[in-house]
């Protein structure tokens, strides 16, 4: 007989966007997620089938081959407690065929299917797709379409670190004072105009054709596979002091290719640059409004987020099935 | 104390962050960071410009210097990209101009060198420069200063620079200079039959046409242009054509005024390269006079060349015309709303399959960067070569297309270009100048 756990796990499949929040890795997080997922699923099953403490006892049998799970499992201290406050209250037969304490959680860990769709480093915080069961072929198919992600990068002038990020060993200073915003978005249009150069060389078609002259006066265009990091948009957001905020638009970054970049804006300006914060916006058209904290993680949630990322997946056709080269 | 206690000791010992995040061998001493230097690194001066060059290298107009041939190999690679050349770290370049094989740059200074030429010197188009008497330098590679005949040499300046096939116009505070090749009279002064130009150190003045100050010219390929300061416009040299407009198909040894549909027009720049000149006036209009072969202007009649100015009246539902630049067989337009339009024949930059069109064709303005992500981007200004176009954006980006001869499109090979292509060059682009086979441009640092 399916009870509610059964349904609702069926019904767990599907795509979800959560919060990834930074200083933890993508792979932690899945565990986690699977752990909160199962554990809940497993005492829902047990609060339906218990619904109160009290255990249900099946009636006396004159046979006393019936009561044999008694005898066989009496060696577990707990259930010699259940056995004897049975024994005690004048029940000799009890079911206890599916008690969890017998028979384990109802769902393992291992039973639970889950794949991200965008890896985030152990520094980036932000919009994460999580594929469910049967919606991990979902996740696989927006990873494949290498669909644009929107960061907002935070830096810090001044200073240049090991690994560019703010908790690496500081490696040289510099002065910082005469740079403005102006200066920062100069140097970020230059940058935007040669990526989106760039892409036409790794796009697979060949510049010197019709075809090539017709996707390039549509816009930007996708690159062809997913080694080259393309920026769409660099935007300095703020700027104040020495540290300053940027948007970026783009498609193959990673955590170091982002950290590398507010590097090299530092050295361009003459000055040096570190990270201090890496946010990820919006990934193809999830966006933070979606995504669900970790801290509101159970079992409602979890479907009604699923629901709603399933609804914007069939208004966004292009985020599963791409039909042009063209970028939407 | 067992194996699995001192386990669990250990764990208990580090925090949680020190088991799963980016593990370093050694712990990060804070305070070493007081201890390092703080580096001041240097600012650009508010005049300092970068100067980038790229095309062809043989004739010596990249100011890159002499290059030897290496063992084994044939010929010498053009520059397929835009290099920076050590004259703008040497002085503040304040702009340039190509020839048929030759750069001129204006620099400034409180010295009396103003001008720099590097190139071809067959004709002293780029000065006079002997390394031993009576023998003169027919190529030059590395950027050398030419001598002007100044009243006041430290506080003169350059304001216009325009370099033909062999001759050389340069616009000063203190009247024109003209250099080079006169041999259609295109250096505004009387022919002399059978005169050696490579052995002349002849350079004229003009100092006003009819009392009106100069404060614009132009080279075609063998004629000269100037526009004055109530907006005419006056021409002398090769009019086989027409392109002197002067209702002839003479040369003409002297500057005369253009008549036809300019005749009371302010003019406020003229655009030539080769054999067709276009003009702008104030009010946005166009002319256009010289060769129209390619259906740069329509005749009536079928003619081929036309030597009145003719006003060019399809560009008139473009709206206001802000910038014109004619190539050899093609021309461009800019309007108030920075969309640029192309005819005649040639790459018009509009896909491989447009080479001919004799009514304006739209480049689209996603191809001069203009998307969702950069709104704001239009193009202000156009530059022609013989064969080739460069657009300048707002942002400073640099847009090239057309015929790519020794790699003069700076876009890394020698394949044409059917359509605008953003140039990778390290700096806000302020001039672009366009030669045959090389183009020079002249940058704002970042910072």
């Amino acid at each position: 007989m399916p009870h509610d756990s059964l349904l609702l796990w069926k019904a767990l499949q599907g795509i979800i966007c959560v919060y990834k929040p930074a200083e933890i890795s993508v792979k932690s997080l899945r565990k986690k997620l699977i752990t909160k997922l199962c554990k809940d699923l497993s005492e829902l099953d047990v609060k339906l089938r218990h619904p109160n403490p009290k255990l249900t006892a099946l009636p006396v049998s004159s046979d006393p081959h019936t009561n044999s799970i008694v005898e066989t499992e009496s060696s577990e201290n707990a259930l010699e407690d259940i056995s004897s406050s049975a024994i005690s209250s004048g029940i000799s037969h009890i079911d206890l065929r599916y008690h969890p304490l017998v028979v384990g959680p109802r769902y393992l860990d291992e039973d639970l299917t889950v794949s991200w769709s965008n890896f985030l480093g152990w520094n980036t915080s932000g919009v994460l797709l999580f594929g469910l069961r049967s919606g991990t072929q979902y996740a696989k198919f927006i990873r494949e379409n290498r669909s644009t992600r929107a960061y907002r990068v935070t830096g810090s002038f001044g200073k240049a670190t090991d690994n560019g990020f703010k908790t690496g060993k500081v490696v040289e200073k510099s002065t910082w004072k005469y740079i403005n915003q102006n200066h920062i978005q100069q140097i970020l249009s230059a940058m935007q105009a040669s990526h989106q150069k760039k892409v036409f060389e790794i796009s697979g078609v060949d510049i010197h054709s019709q075809t090539a002259y017709e996707l390039a006066a549509k816009g930007p265009i996708r690159p062809v596979n997913s080694e080259v990091p393309i920026i769409y948009n660099l935007k300095c957001l703020d700027y104040e002091g020495p540290g300053f905020t940027i948007e970026v638009q783009c498609i193959n970054e990673n955590e170091n290719y982002l950290t590398t970049l507010i590097h090299d804006i530092g050295i361009r300006l003459h000055s040096t640059a570190h990270t201090t914060a890496i946010k990820c916006i919006r990934h193809s058209c999830f966006t933070l409004e979606h995504a669900l904290l970790p801290k509101h993680w159970n079992l409602q949630n979890i479907t009604k987020n699923m629901d709603m990322c399933s609804k914007l997946l069939r208004d966004n056709e292009s985020v599963i099935n791409q039909t042009s080269a063209v970028l939407n | 104390m067992n194996k699995l206690e001192r386990f669990a000791c250990t764990l208990s010992k580090c925090n949680k962050r020190y088991i799963s995040g980016p593990k370093r061998k050694y712990p990060i001493d804070r305070e070493h960071e007081k201890t390092l230097p703080v580096f001041q690194y240097n600012v650009s001066k508010e005049n300092y410009r970068r100067v980038f060059s790229w095309g062809n290298i043989h004739t010596g107009a990249l100011g890159k210097g002499f290059k030897k041939y290496k063992e084994g190999e044939k010929y010498l690679k053009p520059l397929y990209f835009p290099k920076r050349i050590t004259l703008g770290e040497q002085h503040e370049v304040v702009s340039a101009t190509c020839g048929f094989g030759f750069t001129v740059f204006s620099v400034r200074n409180d010295t009396s060198q103003k001008l720099y030429g590097t190139g071809i010197n067959t004709d002293s188009q780029i000065g006079y420069h002997e390394v031993r008497t009576g023998h003169p330098l027919e190529t030059i590679f590395v950027p050398q200063p030419i001598h002007l005949p100044f009243k006041n040499p430290e506080s003169a300046r350059v304001t216009k620079l325009a370099a033909g096939r062999a001759h050389l116009l340069v616009l000063t505070d203190e009247g024109l200079f003209t250099l080079g090749n006169n041999s259609f009279g295109q250096c505004g002064r009387r022919v002399v039959p059978d005169e050696n130009y490579g052995m002349s150190n002849y350079i004229h003045h003009i100092e006003n046409i009819d009392g009106k100050k100069i404060v614009d010219v132009e080279c075609g390929q063998d004629h000269s242009l100037a526009v004055t300061e109530d907006g005419g416009v006056y021409s002398c040299g090769w009019g086989a054509d027409g392109q002197t407009g002067l209702e002839h198909y003479k040369n003409c040894s002297e500057f005369t005024k253009v008549n036809g549909d300019i005749s009371s027009e302010k003019i406020v720049k003229v655009s030539s390269k080769s054999d067709f000149v276009m003009a702008l006036n104030d009010k946005g209009e166009v002319f256009g006079w010289g060769n129209t072969e390619y259906g740069q202007i329509t005749l009536p009649g079928g003619d081929q060349q036309i030597s009145t100015p003719h006003h060019i009246k399809m560009l008139d539902k473009l709206g206001k015309i802000k910038c014109v630049a004619t190539a050899g067989a093609f021309c461009l337009v800019v309007n108030e709303n920075g969309q640029v339009y192309s005819w005649g024949y040639g790459l018009l930059g509009t896909g491989p399959n447009v080479e001919l069109s004799k009514t304006p064709v739209h480049i689209p303005q996603t191809l001069f960067g203009r998307n969702d992500f950069q709104p704001d981007s239009t193009v202000i200004d156009v530059t022609c070569g013989l064969y080739h176009a460069a657009a300048i954006t707002n942002l400073g980006d640099l847009y090239t297309w057309g015929r790519n001869k020794f790699g003069c499109l700076g876009l890394g090979d020698i394949e044409d270009q059917y359509f605008p292509l953003k140039v990778a060059i390290g700096g806000i682009v302020q001039k672009v100048a366009c030669g045959i086979d090389h183009t020079v441009a002249v940058c704002k640092p970042f910072i």
